[in-house]
C-alpha cells in the first residue's frame, strides 16, 4: 500500500512539478491561475493527496462500512417486525456511502477554503513549520492505529479511540435526521481535520494562497484546487465503498488492516517531520554511509548529497561538530517529493529544482544527529556530528 | 417507574448508542435512556404501565442488540 501510495506519489510529482513551481512565483493571480489550480488538483493533487489524507477518509469509510455491515445483519429483522427507524433496504447502501464520501470532501472543500480565505488575509508569515506538520501526523496516526485496534476488536480500552457524542448532540442529531441516523457526522468532521495534514502540493498551494495577500484571491484558489481533487478521491472511495459492501462483514477486517498500515505510515510521517532519530522507513531504509564527500577545512566542510527520485544518497553523513557546514543538494532530472527539502529542526524547507546544485548553509552545530526529511516524511537521512 | 441497568456486549462502533437510544422514538413510556459504546452498557428508565422490560428487550433484539441485565 505504501508502495502503491508512493508510486502515486512519484507520477504526480513528476508531471506537475514544474508548473506548480511556475504557479508559485506568479504573485498576480489571474484566472488562468486558477484553472491551472483546478487542473492541478484534478490531475495530481487528488492523487498525492489521497497518500496523505487517505487515511481520513478511509477511517470515514470504514465507519459508514462497519454501519452498513451491522444495518444488513440487523436490517432483515427490523424489517420484518416493521419497526418504523429500521435500517434501509440494501440497494440504498450505495448511495448512502456516495453521500458519505460527498459530505467528506464538501466538509473538506469548506475548510480548505476557510484555510485559503484566512492564509491570503494573513498575508505574512503563516507556515505550518514540520515539527509541527509532524505532530499532527503522529496524533493522526496513534489514533489511526488505535482505532484499527478497537474494529479488531482487540481491548475493550481501544473503544476510548472513537469519540462517543452526548446524548443531547445525538438525540439533536437522530431526530433532525433520521434518515442519515447522523454517521455522516464523522465524514464531515474528518474532512474538516484534512487541514492539518496537507500533502505537498497542496502546501504549495497554500503558499500561494499566502502569497496572494488578499483574503479572497485565497481562497477562491483553494477553492478552485481542492474542487479539482475531489472528483479522484471521490471515484476511488466510492469503488472502494462499493466493493465493500458486497464483502459485508469480512471487509471490515481489510478496512481497518487498511487503517492500521496508514495509521502507521501516518506515525513514521510524523516521526520523520519532528526530527526523530528513530523511524519505521528509516529501519528499513538501505544506509548509504558516506565519510568521503565531505570537504574539511578547518572554518568549514561541504557535503554533497544526491537527491535521487526515492532517496538521498548518501542518507547517513558524519560531519564535525562545531563546523558550520554547506551542504550542496544536488538535483539530476530529480522529479520526486524528495526535491522539497526539509530540516525540521532548524526550520529550512527548500524546493530544489529539477536538475541542479542548491547549497544550504547548516549553522555550527553541536555533537549530535541532524534529521533531514522530505516535506512529506517520506524519505530522509541524517548527518551526525561528532 | 422503572429503572434498569443493562451490559450489551454487541455494541460495536459509537453509533450503536445513537441507535439503541433510538428505542425512546419507537416505544411509548421511556422517560429516559441512556447508551455508552464505551461501556458497553444501556440504562434505562420507563413507566411500566405503557411499556414491558420485555418490549424494550424484543426492540433491542429486533435492532441486533442483546440486552443482559446487569
Amino acid at each position: 500500500m505504501t508502495i502503491l501510495f508512493r508510486k502515486i506519489f512519484l507520477l504526480c510529482m513528476d508531471c506537475n512539478m514544474s508548473k506548480i513551481v511556475k504557479l508559485q512565483f506568479s504573485v498576480e493571480v489571474s484566472m488562468i491561475d486558477y484553472i491551472a489550480a483546478f487542473i492541478t488538483g484534478l490531475t495530481t493533487g487528488g492523487l498525492s493527496c489521497l497518500a496523505v489524507q487517505g487515511g481520513l477518509l478511509t477511517s470515514s469509510i470504514a465507519r459508514q462500512v462497519e454501519n452498513e455491515a451491522r444495518n444488513a445483519v440487523a436490517g432483515r429483522s427490523v424489517k420484518a417486525a416493521r419497526v418504523k427507524s429500521g435500517s434501509p433496504a440494501v440497494p440504498a447502501r450505495n448511495k448512502r456511502s456516495a453521500l458519505a464520501i460527498t459530505i467528506f470532501l464538501a466538509a473538506k472543500l469548506l475548510a480548505y477554503t476557510l484555510v485559503g480565505f484566512l492564509l491570503g488575509a494573513l498575508g505574512s508569515a503563516f507556515q505550518l513549520t514540520p515539527v509541527m506538520q509532524g505532530i499532527f501526523h503522529l496524533a493522526i496516526g496513534v489514533f489511526m492505529v488505535g482505532n484499527a485496534l478497537r474494529m479488531f476488536n482487540v481491548h475493550p480500552v481501544f473503544r476510548y479511540f472513537s469519540f462517543e457524542p452526548p446524548s443531547f448532540l445525538t438525540r439533536f442529531i437522530r431526530r433532525t435526521a433520521r434518515n442519515s441516523q447522523g454517521e455522516f457526522i464523522t465524514p464531515a468532521f474528518l474532512g474538516l481535520l484534512t487541514v492539518f495534514i496537507p500533502c505537498g502540493v497542496t502546501q504549495t498551494i497554500m503558499a500561494l494562497a499566502l502569497a496572494t495577500g488578499d483574503p479572497i484571491q485565497g481562497a477562491l484558489l483553494m477553492f478552485a484546487f481542492t474542487l479539482g481533487t475531489s472528483p479522484v478521491f471521490f471515484t476511488l472511495a466510492y469503488l472502494f465503498t462499493s466493493l465493500g459492501a458486497k464483502l459485508e462483514r469480512g471487509f471490515l477486517v481489510v478496512t481497518a488492516a487498511l487503517v492500521l498500515i496508514l495509521g502507521v505510515v501516518s506515525m513514521d510521517t510524523g516521526l520523520n517531520l519532528v526530527g526523530s532519530p528513530v523511524s519505521i522507513s528509516r529501519v528499513f531504509a538501505s544506509q548509504t554511509i558516506e565519510h568521503a564527500n565531505i570537504l574539511q577545512s578547518a572554518e568549514s566542510a561541504v557535503i554533497q548529497i544526491n537527491v535521487e527520485n526515492s532517496r538521498y544518497s548518501p542518507n547517513v553523513v558524519y560531519a564535525q561538530a562545531g563546523v558550520p557546514v554547506r551542504l550542496e543538494l544536488v538535483t539530476d532530472n530529480t522529479q520526486s517529493c524528495t526535491r522539497a527539502f526539509t530540516i525540521p529542526s532548524l526550520d529550512i524547507a527548500q524546493i530544489l529544482p529539477k536538475t541542479g546544485v542548491v547549497a544550504i548553509e547548516i549553522p555550527v552545530q553541536k555533537a549530535g544527529r541532524l534529521g533531514f526529511t522530505c516535506s512529506m516524511g517520506m524519505y530522509s537521512g541524517e548527518i551526525i556530528f561528532q | 417507574m422503572e429503572k434498569r441497568a443493562y451490559k450489551v456486549p454487541d455494541m460495536h462502533c459509537p453509533n450503536c448508542k445513537m441507535r439503541l437510544e433510538g428505542l425512546e422514538d419507537e416505544l411509548p413510556g421511556i422517560r429516559q435512556i441512556y447508551a455508552s459504546y464505551h461501556q458497553q452498557t444501556l440504562s434505562i428508565e420507563f413507566d411500566e404501565r405503557l411499556v414491558s422490560e420485555i418490549e424494550i428487550i424484543q426492540a433491542a433484539k429486533l435492532m441486533g442488540y442483546q440486552l443482559i441485565a446487569d
